[in-house]
């Protein structure tokens, strides 16, 4: 026996990037994740080739979960050729060897920044969401080992008081994207900065979303048909943005969340935020084949 | 097609990187050692706060980077946490600290006497322009001491612990792999010892001056005497496997005690850190010896200060901001005009 025969060639990279120990304490705090819907699990969170705060907690996930078989789609608002989308992407495909697709359909692992494609997700299906922030109580308490603290008490009072206090002011609650909803009847999380558009395709959802933040070291999933309720008063109804009416001046379709194109004349266009969902419209229109699956949203209203 | 997802962003981003190698151009191995030679506080710098002591990659990271010290931290730091530990070494004690420089503030001579060793402290800050007229600087050189200050020395506070003027920290048994890491575990609160000295030893150097600096100017409530700051170098002992100890060289360590007086003891607080980095160490002492009791959300506060230090998040986060948000934006514009209708629909009739 000798070192050589005990060890193997020296590689100048891990398969996935991410050394066994790292992959190893990840599968732990996911699989604590899905035990405990909602609630934070703190984890090591290794410095990724990628700066913090640039999806580093979703492609922590992500390279742990990949094999080269694993069909990867990432977007980034919605676009899977928006430039860190891309770069994200590219990385994936580099140090794991997986294919990639843009079709949300074909892939098996999403890994995405601020949306949920609009085509339902299925069982077999993973959505790696990135979390900027993954403490619902920050806007309330900044401190993060009194806000787990509340977590554990379940207080969420002052969550309560500030949606309150926004109704009182504004009329509505203010809140944009990251809609606080309450996990399994226990947990409240952010849903990441999803606009509240696709914070009910979460709801008993097929599929199992797992939501990352490198940058801040918590890890927290939502399992396949779990409750995802964003809380709100049982006289004030959950409000989507009002985008069901809208028409993508591109593809022509109805009914989606859209982006808002801001024109020379002073009006507005709109252009479908999915893009290949966009895309799948055209070559339908285009008579290029049908290639759309169903969708979370008919006729701008959640089915 | 009419509607093509195209590449568009894949070629942009590699466009833009090519952009920026354009501007520096290549290096060789030869820049590197030049960088190495010529730059070595900066390279004590990026190792310290990239916890990563190997002067080849940091001069390496900071020749790929064109100096953008973020992103070279952010380099070696990416780099250094796939790699395997082989070893734990043993603790470094302050006696055996190899000592090029040691000074007190707190009392005119100490045991072992006070030891300027290198710095720019007393230099006169005068730009040499005449090397841009072609002059070459050469440094005069330096005179020996008839009697050699000793390389090993005890510690100021050991002296102060003894004259039952401070009570030394209770010594910590835990051994080898047991030792908390701040690299294989998360920073929770109220923090272990070894992550908040973790924490400072690779924290963000402006960013530790500035939270440091504000406890220093009041915001903080010890005032920091400097009770010994120490440049030097440590002996890494670590163990074969057949049992025997041997060196595996030394590195380049400063470390900074920081004094006040608490009731009828001094407080003291205590930073180190890879290479030479004495505002660093000060700062950092200066905010460990504010945190005991601090106000939470005070900027002296561990969870607080340690949090808004850490250079590769805190840059990160800070330049994620140039990313896309037209999705978050578009949320918050629907739930403002929806606000702004009800109001206006609201309004009461104006008066004739």
């Amino acid at each position: 026996m000798s070192l050589s025969t005990l060890t193997k060639p020296w590689e100048a990279m891990s398969y996935g990037f991410l050394d066994g120990s790292a992959k190893r304490e990840l599968r732990r705090k996911i699989l604590k994740s899905v035990a405990v819907p909602g609630c934070q699990m703190p984890y090591a969170s290794r410095e990724v080739p990628m700066a913090r705060g640039w999806g580093t907690g979703g492609l922590q996930v992500s390279l742990t979960l990949v094999n080269p078989r694993t069909r990867v789609k990432v977007i980034d608002q919605g676009a899977d050729d928006s430039v860190n989308a891309a770069s994200i992407r590219r990385f994936i495909a580099r140090v794991a060897g997986t294919p990639t697709t843009m079709d949300t359909l074909e892939a098996d692992l999403i890994q995405s920044r601020h949306r949920i494609p609009e085509e339902i997700l299925r069982e077999d299906q993973v959505l790696v969401l990135q979390v900027p922030n993954p403490e619902p109580l920050r806007p309330v308490q900044p401190n993060m080992s009194i806000a787990r603290q509340m977590h554990a008490d379940a207080d969420y009072g002052r969550m309560w008081l500030q949606l309150y206090e926004q109704i009182v002011r504004s009329g509505r609650v203010m809140q944009g994207a990251s809609y606080p909803s309450l996990v399994h009847g226990r947990h409240v999380m952010t849903p990441s900065p999803i606009p509240r558009w696709d914070v009910p395709k979460l709801h008993m959802a097929k599929h199992l979303t797992i939501l990352s933040a490198g940058r801040e070291k918590r890890i927290f999933a939502v399992p396949p048909y779990t409750r995802v309720e964003p809380l709100v008063f049982s006289d004030v109804p959950y409000k989507v943005e009002e985008h069901g009416a809208l028409t993508c001046t591109r593809s022509g379709t109805t009914g989606f969340f859209m982006n808002e194109i801001p024109q020379d004349d002073g009006t507005s266009s709109f252009e479908v935020s999915d893009s290949e969902w966009g895309v799948k419209t055209i070559r339908a229109r285009d008579r290029d084949g049908e290639s759309r699956g169903e969708t979370w949203y008919k006729d701008g209203e959640m089915s | 097609m009419a509607y093509v997802a195209t590449r568009g962003g894949e070629r942009a981003i590699e466009q833009s990187e090519r952009l920026f190698r354009e501007e520096m151009g290549g290096f060789d191995r030869a820049r590197v050692k030049e960088v190495k030679k010529s730059l070595p506080y900066l390279i004590d710098r990026v190792m310290g706060e990239a916890s990563l002591y190997d002067e080849d990659l940091a001069a390496l990271a900071l020749a790929q980077t064109g100096g953008e010290l973020y992103e070279a931290v952010l380099l070696l730091r990416a780099w250094r946490t796939t790699q395997p530990r082989l070893q734990v070494a043993e603790p470094v004690e302050q006696e055996t600290l190899f000592t090029h420089r040691r000074i007190s503030a707190a009392f005119k001579d100490i045991p072992g006497g006070q030891v300027l060793g290198p710095t720019l402290d007393y230099a006169h800050r005068i730009l040499a322009t005449d090397v841009l007229q072609g002059a070459s600087y050469a440094p005069e050189p330096v005179e020996p001491a008839t009697n050699p200050s000793p390389a090993y020395q005890p510690s100021v506070s050991a002296w102060q612990a003894e004259n039952d003027l401070l009570d030394p920290p209770a010594e910590d048994p835990t051994k080898g792999n047991d030792i908390p890491d701040l690299t294989r575990e998360p920073l929770l609160f109220p923090s272990k010892r070894a992550h908040t000295l973790q924490s400072l030893a690779r924290a963000e150097t402006g960013g530790v001056l500035a939270l440091g600096y504000a406890a220093m100017r009041g915001y903080g409530q010890a005032h920091p005497t400097v009770n010994e700051l120490r440049l030097a170098e440590a002996e890494i002992a670590v163990s074969h496997p057949d049992g025997r100890q041997f060196s595996a060289g030394r590195v380049k360590v400063s470390q900074a005690e920081v004094v006040d007086k608490k009731g009828e003891k001094l407080g003291i607080g205590y930073a180190a850190t890879f290479g030479w980095n004495e505002v660093k160490c000060i700062s950092a002492a200066t905010l460990d010896l504010n945190s005991p009791g601090a106000e939470k959300g005070s900027a002296t506060e561990e969870e607080f200060f340690l949090y808004h230090t850490e250079g590769v998040e805190s840059s990160g986060f800070c330049i994620h901001f140039k990313l896309p948000h037209y999705v978050t934006f578009q949320s918050s514009l629907d739930a403002m005009r929806d606000a702004k209708a009800k109001k206006a629909a609201k309004a009461p009739e104006p008066a004739e």
